[in-house]
């Protein structure tokens, strides 16, 4: 009768043992290895504060300078690298020079090892099938789970601050890299490389010098997923720790200090549309000789 | 379970003469929400029905509504852990009319906010005595960010405590002594910074409050500030604030969090003079409320298995709170 009312269960006492066991070796593990495993993330951890202390302390000029300068370089649009410029001075102004400096020194990390960790992930995921089933359930998986499920060990293992930070950042953001790098390198027109085999490419040169060139539209709008997610973080990493903008955005959610929460949302907005049109429109100069555009 | 209940006190009833039982009659009993008040309230169930002789009802309860039922309706008749910090005022009216009465104030030890250090952060170092001790040796609780700077672990953002910790942090001069105020973002992260400390043998020197399964897990010691409260203007005027309200706040103890165990008018009156005379005596050890609430955290046990485990376990500590008499009576009944 109960049969058809009620699923068949562990009884409570199996499920609490079972859980109170996984907790009990998790904690085992986390005592044994866990200095091991901080220590194997240290260097990672000094180059994270070193950037921060040095973004902090550089002379707020010269940063406006390099702002202006690198946004110039990516775009070649005046107009991009002054807005950006203004952004910066406006949120400095508001009082929020600090906490950008720290949330940009985490963007920025974060973004160079989900691009340096993705991209080639992606490549062997194109060349291979198997690499690909087995490698998207992952995703999935990483772009799905809670973030405290994990997250929490995680801080268990290295303390909370910059390091497990980076970790949940890129946990969500490195996915749209990998999946677009996938997609672009395998959308690449058969008979293109059927006219590179035919020129007797081995994989290596048919690799670079014909898929990614002609995968780099997609592979582009993959890395600006993944800042754009990198920076949508910014609040759940404060959650663990980690200083930056994302600290006053979650004092204010718990004490409806609406203003406060609203200037650093801004913020971390602002941010978001400096890296995405610098990013998209350093990704459309590199292609744009496919349309035989004039290189400006 | 419950047969055997019925039948030990109908036992008891034929057995005793039952004067007392007479008198107690049924009572509600405030069943709070949290682990500590919940265990609480069923040690004093059982106590009561099983020692005093009273029939027992368990009303859910949060602070608040609890509070102003009582005040209003005089019921429950009993809430074993009520914190009324925000509600001093209307209690002590209450309590100057007459209708409510503390039968034991702070029924259990160490309860509170403060700073906290793991237990063998003192035993290797018995110097230390008072935060101000402490204050001395940032050297102890190395930051990671910085080695030479100690880590004082504060609150996480958003909360009222963020405010006091960072006011206190200017109070002390802690940044002059060479720490720094690390702010763990996140109840989850305040604990996991302490789990993860304590699981491999660092110094942890932090913010938190009791009762709780942590402080009890980690054998957490609250520890004395060494300097007086300063008065609630400094607290309520300055150390409560914004950083930006808060122009000079002067060093001082937390603010103490006031607890009651309170009865109504009704209680008093009706209940055996014993049934109060237990209550006065009810205090629970901190360590030993921590060791309860990390079993159950650990077991998943709600109240009132958490309270016959106590009973059964704790002997030497209960026993002190009752005759005898009553306690042989309830010890039967386990």
């Amino acid at each position: 009768m109960s049969f058809w009312t009620d699923i068949p269960s562990l009884s409570r006492a199996d499920l609490r043992d079972l859980k109170k066991g996984i907790d009990a070796s998790f904690r085992e593990f986390s005592k044994n290895y866990g200095e091991g495993i901080e220590a194997f993330f240290d260097p990672l951890y000094f180059f994270l504060v070193k950037l921060e202390k040095l973004l902090i302390a550089a002379p707020w000029p010269i940063i406006l300078i390099l702002v202006g300068g690198l946004a110039y370089l990516g775009s070649r649009s005046w107009k991009l690298a002054l807005g950006s410029m203004l952004a910066f001075v406006v949120i400095g102004y508001f009082g929020m020079w600090k906490d950008m400096m720290a949330t940009i020194s985490l963007i920025s990390v974060a973004t160079i090892m989900c691009i340096a960790v993705g991209i080639p992930i992606g490549i062997l995921m194109s060349r291979y099938n198997r690499v690909q089933s087995a490698i998207t359930p992952i995703l999935d998986l990483m772009q799905t789970i809670p973030i405290f499920v994990y997250l929490l060990p995680v801080v268990m293992l290295l303390g909370i601050g910059r390091v497990p930070g980076l970790i949940a950042v890129c946990v969500y953001a490195v996915p749209p890299v990998i999946r677009l790098t996938n997609l672009g390198i395998r959308l690449v027109d058969k008979e293109t490389l059927e006219a590179a085999d035919a020129f007797g490419s081995n994989y290596r040169q048919k690799l670079f010098s014909v898929q990614l060139p002609l995968a780099l539209p997609n592979i582009f709008a993959g890395v600006n997923q993944t800042i754009m997610m990198a920076l949508a973080m910014v609040v759940i990493a404060s959650m663990i720790g980690v200083k930056g903008l994302g600290m006053p955005v979650l004092q204010s959610i718990q004490n409806q200090y609406l203003t406060l929460g609203l200037m650093n949302g801004l913020a971390i907005v602002a941010l978001a549309i400096i890296f995405d049109r610098v990013s998209q429109k350093y990704g459309q100069r590199l292609q744009a000789h496919r349309y035989g555009a004039d290189h400006e | 379970m419950k047969k055997v209940i019925f039948s030990t006190i109908a036992a008891a009833a034929v057995t005793l003469s039952g004067q007392a039982f007479a008198a107690c009659g049924s009572i509600s009993m405030a069943d709070m929400n949290w682990p500590s008040a919940t265990l609480m309230a069923n040690v004093d169930r059982i106590i009561l029905e099983e020692g005093y002789g009273c029939e027992v009802e368990m009303v859910a309860g949060a602070t608040t509504t609890t509070f102003a039922s009582m005040d209003a309706k005089g019921k429950p008749d009993v809430a074993p852990e009520l914190w009324t910090n925000a509600m001093a005022v209307a209690l002590g009216v209450a309590m100057d009319e007459g209708r409510l009465h503390s039968a034991r104030k702070m029924p259990i030890q160490d309860l509170g906010e403060g700073w906290w250090v793991p237990d063998y952060v003192l035993a290797k170092n018995p110097d230390l005595k008072t935060v101000l001790d402490i204050l001395e040796r940032p050297d102890l609780f190395p930051a990671k960010e910085d080695p030479s700077k100690g880590e004082f672990i504060g609150c996480p953002a958003g909360w009222g405590c963020q405010l006091s910790n960072i006011n206190l942090f200017r109070a002390f001069e802690m940044e002059k002594k060479g720490w720094i105020l690390v702010d763990p973002g996140s109840q989850a992260g305040l604990d996991a910074s302490m789990a993860k400390a304590v699981e491999r043998g660092d110094n942890w020197f932090g913010y938190y409050w009791s009762p709780t399964e942590p402080v009890g897990r980690y054998n957490m010691k609250l520890m004395d500030f060494g300097v007086p409260f300063a008065g609630s203007d400094n607290w309520d005027g300055c150390v409560a604030l914004a950083e930006q309200e808060c122009d000079d706040p002067k060093p001082s103890s937390w603010t103490v969090s006031m607890v009651h165990t309170i009865v109504t008018d009704n209680f008093k009156t009706s209940a055996p003079a014993e049934a109060m005379d237990y209550f006065s005596k009810r205090i629970y050890p901190g360590p030993v409320m921590g060791q309860m609430l990390v079993y159950m955290g650990d077991n998943q046990a709600d109240g009132s298995d958490a309270a016959i485990e106590f009973l059964q376990s704790h002997e030497d500590v209960w026993t002190t709170w009752v005759s005898a008499d009553v306690a042989a009576k309830v010890k039967a009944s386990l």
